[in-house]
């Protein structure tokens, strides 16, 4: 298969440079391991924060449907079901479709891989019971299934806090919201307010220190202080954060740097969202992990420098598009928060100085 | 516990099918995967760490744990969490090392 730009992973990013390449009459194809579009947004039916000023406020599985419907029109191939499993010889990307593995083609590669979610390790955590915040949303509304009766959360972001009531809503008690710190890691004081009047308990300087149980969660043991509290629980939803997921970039050959705020070791890009190696480019939460806004507009970015590198986006016009494009991202994320609007500028400036290469797959 | 009414979502539960766990019919719906249909049912345990032989199930929900791995349609190794259910899928837990390169595959 050939093909202008082949796009990995269509989530909200690669849905976003789709467009970009496509509304300009470049050929797409865009690749998906999972079985449908839209990546992570679709189980999102908590309003999305920090959007683009463009977009009105709405909730995630919306914003996934708007993303995919303004594809329709242009030239863009979706293959879902289709991990990427490596590299050819002569550059082409190798696809699988399950059986057969199969090259792809393409003048130019845009990885938007997303990010995965972290664990924390205490005793016994891999015990079934025991899963990804993400994992007990991904259940109740994409699965449409309970996933536990009675549920211990394990950290306290406002995306764990959106999850403990969407969860509450379908029926499940929440016995606790452990958190390890003095207060509560949300931001967002509607949500907060939303767990007190549901009379969540919140536990905090705590941490789970094991759980119990034939085979899967029965118990969950606390602790407090000095003191160990038992929880009577056959669910724990771990919310240790998001990294962004790699693997692609370690065998495409893209040098890595560390920033913290952006999830670790992430993959090194210029301020066209270029990579080190010419024909890739990424976006997304790939590109260091942050919110809705950025996801997209990274996503924009990538697609506009590909028609820009292709010939159907004049240079001056390129450059003007990106740098307000980089004015939104800086105004998302410094009123988030300061430090990470810094580090992906440092990141940026860190470009022309690989930090890491050829250490883990190459 | 299968969500027939979503708060936000309504009714989006159609197009029952029957799977097998352990020889045992399950109902589960052609939109879920086969891990989350397995957990509608009360089955969270979805196989043993081949090392410790401790009780392993859905982790991420993703595909990238490969915590959910069982045995489907004959086949190892299959990721549930990323797998749609189909009508008369047999699914059973994958115990030892998958049989990658056995003779059932032709390799």
């Amino acid at each position: 298969m050939e093909t202008d730009v082949l796009i990995i992973g269509a989530g909200p990013a690669g849905l976003a440079a789709a467009f970009e390449a496509g509304s300009r009459g470049l050929d797409v194809v865009m690749i998906d391991e999972s079985s449908r579009l839209g990546g992570q947004l679709s189980q999102q039916t908590q309003m999305v924060s920090m959007l683009p000023s463009q977009y009105p406020p709405m909730k995630g599985f919306e914003l996934a449907k708007l993303l995919i419907n303004q594809l329709h029109d242009f030239p863009v191939k979706i293959l879902l079901n289709h991990p990427f499993i490596g590299l050819y010889q002569d550059g082409s990307i190798g696809v699988s479709d399950g059986k057969n593995v199969f090259p792809i083609s393409a003048k130019k590669v845009i990885v938007t891989t997303g990010a995965a979610e972290r664990a924390i390790p205490f005793l016994k955590w891999t015990m079934p019971g025991v899963m990804t915040i993400g994992a007990a949303q991904t259940l109740v509304n994409r699965d449409f299934v309970v996933p536990g009766k009675k549920a211990v959360i394990f950290g306290s972001s406002d995306f764990a806090l959106d999850v403990a009531i969407q969860l509450k809503q379908v029926g499940v008690e929440i016995e606790g919201i452990i958190e390890e710190s003095t207060k509560l890691t949300a931001q967002n004081m509607d949500k907060i307010n939303l767990i007190k009047q549901a009379s969540i308990p919140i536990y905090l300087n705590s941490f789970i220190k094991e759980v119990g149980g034939n085979g899967q969660v029965e118990e969950v043991y606390v602790q407090q202080d000095q003191e160990v509290k038992t929880f009577h629980a056959d669910l724990v939803c771990v919310d240790g954060g998001r990294k962004p997921i790699t693997e692609v970039f370690y065998q495409l050959d893209c040098s890595f740097s560390y920033q913290e705020k952006l999830g670790g070791w992430i993959p090194q890009y210029n301020e066209r969202l270029q990579s080190s190696q010419e024909g890739v480019y990424l976006g997304g939460n790939a590109a260091g992990i942050s919110f809705h806004g950025s996801i997209l507009l990274t996503g924009i970015i990538a697609g506009i420098s590909v028609c820009e590198d292709l010939g159907v986006l004049e240079a001056d016009e390129a450059n003007s598009l990106r740098d307000s494009l980089f004015k939104e991202i800086k105004i998302i994320e410094s009123k988030q928060d300061d430090h990470l609007w810094l580090e992906r500028m440092t990141h940026i400036e860190n470009f022309l100085h690989p930090k890491l290469k050829n250490q883990f797959i190459s | 516990m299968h969500i027939k009414n979503h708060p936000i979502l309504g009714e989006r539960l159609h197009d029952p099918v029957t799977i097998y766990f352990n020889g045992k019919p399950l109902q589960a719906y052609k939109q879920q995967t086969i891990a989350a249909a397995l957990i509608a049912n009360g089955v969270k345990k979805f196989g043993e760490s081949r090392k410790l032989m401790q009780a392993r199930g859905l982790f991420c929900s993703r595909g990238r744990c490969c915590s959910c791995y069982m045995t489907v349609n004959g086949e190892d190794h299959v990721k549930t969490c990323m797998k749609m259910v189909e009508d008369e899928m047999v699914v059973i837990p994958n115990i030892g090392d998958p049989d990658v390169r056995g003779d059932s595959h032709g390799n």
